[in-house]
């Protein structure tokens, strides 16, 4: 080869490489899943006065036994929100060879006598200090501490395991962003720029810090600091935290219900171009993160048409249904899939961050079962919140990771402005404009969550919001009524109702509903329903209006 | 077949009038619906995405005012409408159609509804029939919507079924009276 065109090959890809936001590096995978692990279920309580603090350790423990090899995986209870880690385990025995040795349940005494080897102490937290944890969680990764409460630490010794720092009433008294200053001030410079957890999701009595254990193996700082401007100081810090963290890094957990919402949360994070991965009770990451795809394994999505391919609508009423609420928290074991075409989005980092999850979904799809890519780019994320400058590298990302599990259409959704009660989830015409020119091979774009009004055709690829939103709570009857009101309310043919589902709303339910109208449609895959929707647009060009209502989800 | 014509309207017309004035001179004021109402979720059509609804009707001379709060959580609409009752049509604005915020369907760019008003049964029942514009994926629709808001025999419970033209199912929300504050 030519020498100057290999030195410019090499130099382009370089340039392409450093101006990819993806530059954090991926969790270190082993050669292949380790043929025997540990497995330890826990209770079905996460009250602090209840198991947490049992839980805490385990999690703790988990987070640095696997740090370098995945050896510890944490049985949740079946009733957890992430309702595959059991489908999981299976999954990991049967494809990837893993044997589990089972230990009893909350069995603390026994894990350590495994792998209290993998810590150098550990970390004392307050009890009366519900905040403790959460920073105790930051010690346990950089200091390579198990964390216990004041009941626990008999244990801990008995194990070797001496405290390293003990937090037992050195924040009494004191609000959330002085304890979490304090912990800023003694741990931030020894923290991961990658991962930055929030573990926020149930407050109060409860906590649920399933994610704990990645956080703890990738050394990342902790908190459950409020976006909310009702309270400043926090505000103040997490800017600063987000601030310091790299570009487009990953930004775990969940906002704390007690404190802001999640549209000001994610909208902060989108300020700063991070990429939100939004589950505080993901589990057992640090195990998977390990584990690379079997050999023989390469997604593939359902498509039911070709990329070029022309499809003429007629005149008629078609549907397309979604869940998007994260697979794995919604009804994919529930009874139903497979019965109607239906849309799942997926959670794109987990092709490098939680690989046999994703394996897990691709093998157990059914034909009917088709993959989307989002949340709006790589992570949820709202595009009206990100820079426009750091829009182009992070959708670059996007871009990658649809390639790498063969996905065609990114959905978007915007809480940055409103939600599905009041304000707007729409996007005006210069985000939508980034959109078209960063995606130029999609089948198209979805948008919204709620409903949304932001409509539009360029080329072949149409930007379709969804016209219905199934409610968890609503009636078949209802539900019905409220799809045939739509029939009647947008009268040309072809209509394209684009319908998102609620993640606890069964595919069974969908089927019943949509098999209950008294008005003829027809159910088609989402590849389909786009390439329907490219051929006669009977919906109008809409984009977000200057005069739409805003509202910052206080 | 023939048409008798009874032979005492004569004598019967007087009375047919004086009811007609004194149904004009009557108009009901509105009061036996005047309060705040709470919603039953229970003997209601299905309310979300809003867990909560409020209803508060205030009647002032020839006005009344007909408030609606509705709240999921942290997230809340009120809006009012102000009925002038010497008019029989009201031209009102909309800022916001919350009636079923789970279809894509928006008030329409002029922000208006016409309201009109009848009494029924003495003022226990107020109709309205509403037109307005809403806009949808493929353009403006217009759509009507009558609404009753029917108080019971005792007073204590208001009942509001809307029919919507587009609809095929009405729309029923029970409501206690809350205590005076």
């Amino acid at each position: 080869m030519n020498l100057f065109r290999f030195s410019l090959r090499l130099l382009l890809t370089g340039l392409i490489f450093a101006a990819s936001a993806l530059a954090q590096p991926a969790p270190k995978k082993v050669d292949r899943a380790p043929s025997t692990a540990v497995i330890v279920p826990t209770s079905e309580n996460w009250r602090m006065d209840g198991d947490v603090p049992v839980h805490s350790l385990l999690i703790s423990l988990q987070g640095l036994a696997n740090r370098d090899y995945p050896r510890l995986y944490v049985e949740y209870p079946k009733n957890w929100q992430w309702e595959i880690v059991h489908p999981l385990r299976d999954f990991l025995t049967r494809r990837h060879g893993v044997t589990f040795d089972r230990l009893a349940v909350n069995d603390a005494d026994a894990a350590l006598a495994r792998f209290a080897k993998y810590a150098k102490g550990c970390v004392v937290w307050d009890k009366s200090v519900r905040s403790s944890l959460i920073v105790a969680f930051t010690i346990a990764g950089v200091e390579d501490a198990v964390v216990v409460n004041a009941d626990l630490l008999p244990l801990a010794l008995k194990h070797g395991l001496k405290p390293i720092v003990d937090l037992r009433g050195v924040f009494t008294g004191q609000p959330d962003h002085q304890i979490y200053q304090w912990a800023y001030d003694r741990y931030w410079k020894r923290c991961s720029r990658d991962y930055y957890v929030v573990l926020g999701g149930h407050a109060g009595a409860e906590m649920q810090p399933g994610i704990a254990d990645f956080g703890v193996m990738q050394r990342a700082f902790f908190s459950d600091l409020s976006a909310n401007p009702k309270h400043p100081e926090e505000l103040a810090l997490l800017k600063r935290i987000l601030s310091q963290q790299n570009p487009a890094s990953i930004v775990l957990g969940w906002h704390s219900y007690g404190k802001d919402t999640e549209g000001q949360h994610t909208t902060l994070t989108g300020n700063y171009g991070l990429k939100m991965e939004g589950l505080h009770n993901l589990p057992n990451v640090s195990f998977t993160c390990q584990i690379p795809l079997t050999p023989d394994f390469k997604f593939t999505n359902n498509h039911s048409v070709r990329r070029d391919e022309v499809r003429v609508a007629e005149k008629k009423v078609y549907v397309a249904a979604l869940a998007t609420d994260s697979m794995g928290i919604g009804t994919w074991t529930k009874p139903g899939r497979g019965k109607i075409p239906y849309g799942w989005q997926v959670l794109m980092n987990w092709a490098w961050m939680n690989p046999p999850a994703l394996q897990y979904f691709y093998e157990d799809k059914t034909p009917n079962d088709y993959f989307i890519a989002g949340l709006s780019g790589p992570g949820y994320m709202y595009p009206k919140s990100i820079p426009a400058d750091k829009f182009p590298a992070l959708m670059r990302d996007a871009r990658t990771l649809m390639g790498q599990l063969d996905l065609r259409v990114m959905e978007i959704m915007d809480y940055s402005e409103g939600n599905r009660h009041v304000g707007n989830t729409d996007l005006p015409k210069a985000v939508v404009d980034r959109y078209y020119q960063e995606f130029p091979d999609v089948l198209g774009f979805i948008n919204g969550y709620g409903t949304a009004r932001t409509f539009d055709l360029r080329g072949n690829q149409p930007f379709i919001s969804y016209d219905y939103y199934l409610d968890v709570d609503r009636p078949t009857g209802e539900a019905a009524a409220d799809l045939e009101e739509l029939i009647q309310l947008n009268p040309k043919r072809p209509y394209f109702l684009l319908m998102h589902v609620r993640e606890s709303n069964t595919v069974e339910k969908v089927a019943t509903i949509l098999g209950s109208l008294s008005e003829p449609v027809e159910v088609v895959p989402l590849d389909v329903f786009l390439k329907l929707a490219a051929s006669n647009k009977t919906y109008r060009t809409n984009y977000q209006q200057p005069a739409d209502p805003i509202d910052h989800n206080p | 077949m023939t048409i008798r014509l009874p032979f005492r309207l004569p004598l019967l017309a007087p009375l047919l009038l004086l009811s007609i004035l004194s149904a004009f001179a009557a108009e009901p004021d509105g009061h036996a619906l005047a309060g705040t109402w709470k919603i039953d979720l229970t003997r209601s059509t299905e309310l979300s995405p809003w867990k909560s609804f409020e209803l508060t009707i205030t009647p002032q001379g020839t006005a009344i005012s007909i408030e609606r709060k509705l709240t999921w959580s942290r997230r809340e609409f009120i809006d009012r409408l102000e009925l002038d009752t010497t008019k029989s049509v009201n031209a009102l604005p909309i800022d916001w159609w919350s009636d079923n915020r789970h279809l894509g369907a928006y008030i329409g760019s002029s922000h208006t509804r016409e309201v009109r008003h009848q009494w029924l049964d003495g003022g226990r029942i107020l109709r309205l029939s509403t037109d307005l514009v809403l806009d949808a994926q493929q353009g403006p629709r217009a759509v009507n919507i009558l609404t009753d808001f029917k108080v019971s025999a005792s007073g204590s419970e208001l009942t509001l079924t809307e029919l919507r033209s587009t609809r095929n199912r009405p729309v029923v929300y029970v409501f206690k009276r809350l205590p005076a504050k």
